[in-house]
């Protein structure tokens, strides 16, 4: 007791932590209950516009693999840097879609890849 | 006294080397009904249960071949995509599907794997997970292939012909997977050389293999040479799995049906 | 012990260890020696089931009546048996469905205008459990071996010249049965050729594509037991052979026996012979 009173910054630093320990579990708490969680506790992506976006480029840029024997070389390069910069963006995913997603991306990049080898190849 | 020892080890090892070889005996041949089994079991016993057992065939006369294999995203190979329970759950691989929801046929696709499962459910389990169990099915083979056209070996049944005939109708499109709509441009059909005297050529058709896989399935993972003769492979890489193996030994028509790719004028 | 007399043990020893090993070796390379009796060689014996409760018991299954009668390439291409006993994984329900033994044996297909006996029939009346089923029971057979095989050729070395027999026209081998085999374009026959030993002192082998694919077809050997049909990319010994394996698939259990050295190795000494 003597010491406690005493030392005076001892009490307020004391009183401090406790404010620090109690404020940030609360600010945890509250950042807990935003994020989104699906009924396996798995962090789904986030619900942003980009989440929507990676997958419009997607099935826009592999729904074209049918065609890539019509395809320039300049449009297959084209194709090919795109699957490149999905590629990011998918191994943000959570497990299940990048695992599903990077097969069918490697797949599509390595369709163009081919086709625009193929092409140079031809020119040869 | 080194020379001796070394010389002893060498032959024992020659001698195991040998007695692991794969090659040369004739081995069951799977019945038309076991004929593309694929038993997966990378999680299954781990989670006590009976390994998966996939039929090709069923699956084969409602869909093309791309749409499992490019679209949804297996791999070629048994236990290389990595099925898990919660994959299914969430609608991907078999839950693209079997999802409790998907009408086939007017037929409502029992769901595969969930969380919750009650004592009810365990039959809808044993569907998939039956290895070792007898297990009845929706379809019986006989049914579904008395009125097919008839071919040897594999399945015993022309799946090329019974798509002519509109006996069966693949379809080439999963909604949600499928961004391909559009058809494929024809591509040229080849022929290779055996390069072993009297062996007929092969006619390579590109239509009849575009019609089911799409471009994306064989390139350029199993077949990457851009150039025509740039990729060499024999019958023993083809029976091992490779270049046209990856279908050919265990799903589509197998190796023992020369006629079929040794065929000089093309077959119709 | 003295100096000359410590080498005794060791040469003893080393003697035994070389006897040891050459009989291995002998175990290993050299073709075991068919059974005494000719009406022996080819019979299989099918227990995959034969000790679960109810099962009739063992198979035994002989090579001699049904070669005479039918082509290799019909059961074992078309139908589809395996070349290793208890492979093929035959069971009463595929027998049943038309597949395997019940591909003939359905009660009902005619072979040379008698009905073949059905196999594993439901109906107790129809029941001949123990022609197959055979394993320490006594079974009295229709056809008896040496009745049967009596005017035929006999082999040079051991058991019957098949070859030759037909050639005769005593038996007459049937290659197409309705309904389980699908007639293709034929493939050219391929030419006999002569295969050079890895070792010096081994003769080559002559062999004959002629006489295999007669009753083989193509597919029989190609492309499991010889994957390839280019000459140099398969490597095998009589190691393999002795063990089951390439030629040894057929020559080791039903066809002419591998110790019958010179019917494929022709120039090869007659002390050559086991």
């Amino acid at each position: 007791m003597t010491v406690w009173r005493t030392f005076k910054w001892i009490r307020v630093a004391t009183l401090l932590v406790v404010a620090i320990s109690m404020g940030s579990v609360c600010a945890v708490g509250q950042g807990a209950k935003k994020s989104t969680v699906d009924q396996d506790g798995q962090q789904v992506a986030q619900r942003s516009t980009s989440a929507h976006e990676w997958q419009k480029e997607f099935d826009q840029v592999c729904s074209t693999t049918q065609e890539a024997m019509s395809f320039s070389e300049n449009e297959l390069a084209k194709f090919v840097q795109r699957c490149d910069a999905l590629l990011p963006q998918i191994e943000k995913l959570d497990e299940t879609r990048k695992k599903v997603y990077l097969g069918r991306l490697r797949m599509c990049r390595g369709l163009y890849a081919y086709v625009l080898e193929s092409k140079r190849n031809e020119k040869k | 006294m080194n020379a001796k020892r070394f010389a002893i080890l060498a032959l024992l090892l020659v001698f195991c080397g040998l007695s692991l070889a794969q090659t040369g005996t004739k081995k069951k041949r799977p019945l038309p009904y076991e004929f593309g089994r694929v038993v997966l079991n990378n999680y299954s016993e781990k989670s006590d249960l009976s390994p998966v057992v996939f039929e090709h065939w069923i699956h084969r006369s409602k869909f093309t071949c791309r749409v499992c294999h490019v679209d949804i995203g297996f791999a070629m190979k048994a236990g290389q995509t990595g099925i898990r329970a919660v994959d299914n759950e969430r609608g991907y691989y078999c839950g693209a599907c079997h999802n409790g929801k998907m009408m086939v046929d007017e037929k409502r696709v029992f769901a595969a794997c969930s969380r919750r499962v009650n004592y009810e459910d365990q039959k809808r389990c044993d569907r998939c997970h039956s290895l070792g169990k007898k297990v009845p099915s929706d379809f019986d083979f006989f049914t579904f292939s008395q009125p097919l056209p008839k071919e040897r070996f594999g399945n015993g049944i022309d799946w090329e012909k019974s798509e002519e005939m509109g006996l069966i109708k693949p379809a080439a499109y999963l909604d949600g997977f499928t961004s391909n709509k559009r058809s494929l441009a024809a591509q040229k059909d080849f022929y290779l050389n055996p390069k072993v005297e009297g062996m007929p050529d092969i006619i390579f058709s590109h239509k009849k293999h575009t019609v089911w896989n799409g471009c994306e399935l064989c390139h350029p993972e199993i077949f990457m040479g851009v150039k025509k003769g740039s990729s060499h492979y024999t019958m023993v890489d083809i029976s091992e799995g490779k270049s046209c193996g990856a279908c050919h030994v265990n799903v589509a028509f197998p190796l023992t049906d020369c006629q079929r790719c040794h065929s000089k004028p093309v077959q119709p | 012990m003295k100096r000359n007399e410590r080498g005794y043990p060791l040469f003893t020893l080393g003697c035994a260890v070389l006897m040891l090993f050459g009989s291995a070796a002998a175990q290993i390379f050299l073709p075991p020696a068919p059974p005494k009796q000719p009406s022996e060689y080819g019979k299989v014996v099918l227990d995959n089931y034969a000790s679960k409760p109810g099962s009739p018991g063992a198979v035994v299954f002989d090579h001699w009546l049904h070669r005479s009668k039918f082509t290799c390439r019909l059961c074992h291409v078309d139908i589809g048996f395996a070349m290793l006993a208890k492979a093929t994984g035959i069971t009463a329900e595929s027998n049943g469905q038309g597949f395997h033994c019940g591909a003939c044996h359905d009660g009902k297909r005619l072979v040379k205008g008698k009905p073949v006996f059905a196999a594993c029939s439901s109906s107790p009346a129809d029941a001949q459990c123990n022609r197959c089923h055979s394993v320490g029971k006594y079974a009295a057979r229709k056809y008896e071996y040496n009745t049967f095989t009596a005017k035929f050729p006999k082999a040079m070395m051991y058991g019957i010249d098949w070859q030759a027999a037909e050639a005769k026209g005593m038996i007459k081998p049937i290659d197409v049965m309705e309904g389980v085999t699908f007639r293709k374009a034929q493939i050219q026959g391929r030419e006999d050729f002569g295969i050079t030993a890895g070792v010096p002192w081994v003769h080559p082998v002559y062999f004959s594509h002629d006489k295999h694919s007669i009753w083989n077809g193509c597919e029989l050997c190609h492309p499991e037991i010889f994957p390839t049909a280019k000459k140099s990319d398969v490597q095998y010994t009589m190691y393999s052979n002795v063990h089951g394996r390439h030629c040894g698939a057929c020559h080791l259990r039903v066809a002419f026996p591998l110790n019958s050295c010179q019917q494929c190795h022709p120039r090869a000494p007659m002390w050559a012979q086991q």
